[in-house]
């Protein structure tokens, strides 16, 4: 089949507005604003409907064309640029938010709903309830931060953002519609069990096992007041036990360590910025109070800053694509990880080392997870897309820190190609034996995100 | 100004980033980029754009038809460079499509549509971009008895000499009940149709020609009913070097000026519910939101009621950019969500102060029977009786 006719069917399906094969479309989507080679798209489609979904994937199947499901497209590691050319398919148009349970807390929401929708709706409507979103803009979609086993607001408390995923509708790679969690048999989209846990086989997998067109997330209670501890650290070292401390208690809804060199000042400092909520002023004086006394014992200083950069950490989602312009250059790209605890010392060390040797302002944020049973470290680098030598920088910058994640025994987190290649080294062979059966099961053609998790 | 401001547009534009914040409103609650939320590719966004036109700088895209139809289809509203967090050249987003939509006119790209805001706007028989033989405004100023010379030249602008003729003569009543000292003079446009589409070849020219009749009639002050032109006389014009001494009024600022100094009193009522339009051109691109809110507040009797998107926040009325004449039902397309939220407020009157937005808002109310009526705010105060103090 010619490609005139594949854009002409897709045409049929979603209509000939949002079905695409000119040069246009596909320059946008062959890149994404990280730091990954632009590859060849085909076709970008964005379909409205789960039926549309299943149509087109029914023909990728039937003409073996590889199938790449889009979000945000804001994961900055090439995720949603497909490596063996074929159709992008952009969710956005499927942005409707279902139904917000109030009593049962979740949002049922479609595949292409951005956090900024969710945000604004919930605010809107059920000020008392707050969603998992990410530091990302508000142009990401929650389905895509979730299924990258993303992290963010709300994390220190109730763990990772996969964690929090009740249910989802995914179109499997023959085109049928398979409901996991418990709306595969129960009309509440709830919970994941009591029955085995199928929602892992889409969580980090990048669209290889079928493409999410609902999603069932927690939603949490929104305390009425919201405010920030910031703590200064000299010594990197006692940064685990502070963390263990602190987590020990029920005080912080949010708990992150960042290191920014700029300005200069801050060389040798890391700083703590812990949120806290409450009902009341006086509990958050309280809470304030406590953290103030823990923060000495643990030899941390509290620091007062300036209102306006309150104003900065209170921001929701904050502004963390500010670092695309450190280096005037409209690019950033960070190895964000997974790492235990102890770890975390000698990682900012060594990212910082990196971000060094090729001349890049270290800037990092660690990200406790679930009271301190993993920490989500990231070391960003920023380039300048206007110069190729920079970009390679930040590409070398970003293989180096993969491979010192792993030789700390952490893992890559929604890595890049070169990334995942360095993952899939070091796994058991059982374990890749195991994926490589399952998507052999599911997608007998290869036709789903080809090229990523190559097991 | 900055640095970038400094700085060539094409040393800039690899810093868009592409995060989206473009698209939305303050709040994110809704799109608000009108290109975006109607076609929905990334490519329709200002990000999508402004990589498409660094693809072109630096050899990886060429220029063709369909690549011209991107950079075309956006009205220009600015949304994008309220929204944009990047302080540091946010305010260049729009200046950066247009001087892109200017070298796609250099290779040959301008769509067909766009070219014949050109052709009718070179013509000497026309001077203007609606096709309309060229008045030079004497038999308006046999009409209203105006002199040669003036302290003010009231400059009509296309939209109000040509389509919108009661608010040109709305607000020629309204200077001589004001007993403000005016004149018009023969006018070319003021080329804001051909600079947003990037067909800049005559503007000196014909900016240069404008001054010059400003400048023969005596004029220090020169007052102007049209956001767009506004903008272009205030704004544009200095970017093509302009240099002239005098002053650019919007009407709505010359009101509110005559108001507060007490040089004219409302003494009739307006027992109506309004809504306020903000266009883009007044709004987001020269930053005057307060003024016609004061004027409107002013109106004895007026009930006044805020759209949910307003002032910095407002969604476009889909006519500016050249979307009006390149995509014409789109334009309507997008005036009709303007006034499905000017339905939820409850107002009866839909106001602006831009024909350009008049028109556009106009015909959507047309088109789909919303029932308002669309008003200039001069045509508003026409209605009442006005009493100059002095």
């Amino acid at each position: 089949m010619s490609k005139i006719e594949v854009l002409s069917k897709l045409e049929d399906i979603v209509g000939k507005d949002f079905a695409s094969n000119n040069r246009e479309e596909l320059f946008i989507y062959s890149q994404d604003p990280g730091v990954s080679h632009p590859r060849q798209v085909d076709y970008v489609v964005m379909p409205e409907t789960v039926q549309e979904v299943q149509q087109i994937v029914r023909i990728a199947n039937e003409k073996k064309i590889p199938i790449v499901p889009m979000g945000g497209g804001l994961t900055l590691s090439g995720l949603v640029i497909p490596v063996k050319g074929g159709i992008v398919l952009d969710t956005k148009r499927m942005d409707k938010i279902i139904e917000i349970n109030e009593t049962s807390r979740y949002a049922l929401i479609e595949a292409g709903v951005t956090s900024g929708q969710l945000i604004s709706h919930l605010r809107e409507k059920y000020p008392d309830l707050q969603p998992p979103y990410p530091d990302a803009p508000p142009s990401v979609t929650l389905a895509g931060n979730a299924l990258i086993h993303g992290s963010g607001y709300l994390s220190q408390k109730y763990g990772d953002h996969a964690s929090m995923i009740n249910g989802l509708e995914v179109v499997l790679p023959n085109g049928e519609v398979c409901k996991v969690g418990s709306c595969a048999l129960s009309k509440y989209w709830f919970t994941r069990g009591p029955i085995p846990d199928l929602i892992g086989l889409f969580t980090s997998a990048f669209g290889t096992m079928g493409i999410v067109t609902k999603i069932s997330i927690k939603l949490f209670p929104k305390p009425k007041l919201r405010n920030i501890v910031i703590g200064l650290i000299k010594n990197l070292d006692t940064i685990p036990g502070l963390v263990l401390n602190l987590t020990a208690t029920d005080i912080p809804e949010d708990l992150m360590v960042a290191l920014a060199e700029k300005p200069d000042f801050m060389k040798g400092y890391a700083i703590l910025l812990l949120y806290i909520t409450g009902d009341s002023q006086d509990e958050l004086d309280s809470k304030t109070k406590i953290l103030k006394k823990m923060y000495r014992k643990n030899k941390a200083t509290f620091m007062k800053l300036p209102p306006r950069y309150y104003d900065i950490f209170l921001e929701q989602p904050q502004f963390a694509a500010k670092a695309a312009d450190f280096r005037k250059g409209g690019g950033f790209e960070y190895v964000g990880s997974f790492l235990p605890l102890e770890k975390i010392p000698a990682a900012i060390e060594k990212a910082r080392d990196i971000s060094l040797k090729y001349g890049i302002v270290p800037t990092q944020v660690s990200r406790i997870i679930g009271r301190g049973h993993n920490v989500m470290f990231a070391a960003s680098y920023s380039f300048n897309r206007a110069d190729l030598d920079d970009m390679e920088r930040a590409r070398k910058a970003l293989h180096e820190t993969n491979e010192m994640v792993l030789e700390l025994g952490g893992i890559p987190w929604k890595s890049e190609l070169a990334g995942q290649k360095l993952i899939i080294e070091k796994m058991d062979p059982n374990y890749k034996i195991l994926l490589r059966t399952i998507r052999k099961v599911l997608d007998p053609n290869g036709i789903m995100n080809p090229g990523n998790w190559e097991v | 100004m900055s640095n970038e401001a400094e700085q060539d547009w094409k040393d800039i534009i690899h810093r868009c980033f592409r995060c989206g914040y473009c698209k939305f409103t303050y709040d994110y609650n809704d799109f608000n980029c009108p290109s975006y939320k109607k076609y929905r590719f990334e490519t329709y966004s200002t990000g999508g754009r402004l990589w498409l036109i660094y693809g072109i700088i630096n050899g990886d895209l060429q220029w063709s038809e369909n690549l011209a139809n991107v950079l075309y289809a956006c009205p220009t509203c600015g949304n994008c460079m309220e929204n944009c967090r990047f302080d540091k050249f946010n305010f260049l987003l729009v200046d950066m499509i247009e001087a892109a939509r200017a070298e796609a006119v250099k290779k040959g790209f301008c769509p067909e549509k766009q070219k014949a805001l050109l052709a009718r706007t070179k013509n000497p028989d026309m001077y203007n971009p609606y096709g309309e033989p060229n008045s030079d405004n004497e038999d308006l100023k046999k009409e209203y008895n105006l002199p040669d010379k003036a302290e003010w030249v009231y400059y009509i602008g296309c939209t109000s000499n040509y389509r919108q003729k009661n608010l040109r003569d709305a607000t020629i009543r309204f200077l001589k009940k004001a007993n403000i000292d005016f004149t018009l003079i023969d006018e070319h446009c003021c080329c804001s149709p051909i600079m947003r589409t990037g067909q800049i070849s005559p503007v000196q020219d014909f900016m240069n020609y404008n001054i010059a009749q400003i400048i023969n009639a005596g004029a220090s002050k020169v007052i102007t009913s049209c956001a767009g032109c506004y903008r272009t006389l205030k704004k544009d014009w200095l970017k093509f070097g302009a240099e002239y001494d005098f002053e650019v009024y919007h009407t709505i600022e010359l009101v509110n000026k005559l108001l507060d100094e007490e040089k004219i009193k409302i003494k009739s009522e307006y027992n109506k519910t309004i809504t306020y339009h903000d266009p883009c051109h007044l709004g987001r691109h020269m930053g005057v939101y307060d003024i016609p809110r004061d004027v409107i507040k002013r109106i004895p009797g007026v009930n006044f009621v805020e759209m949910e998107r307003n002032r910095e926040n407002a969604w476009c009325c889909g006519a500016g950019g050249g979307v009006k004449i390149g995509y014409p039902e789109w334009a309507v397309e997008i005036s009709g969500e303007r006034l499905e939220e000017a339905k939820e407020t409850g107002a009866t009157i839909l106001s602006s102060v831009c024909p350009f937005c008049r028109t556009n808002l106009s015909d959507a109310n047309d088109k789909y029977n919303m029932g308002f009526e669309v008003l200039d705010l001069i045509e508003i105060l026409d209605q009442l009786e006005i009493e100059a103090m002095e």
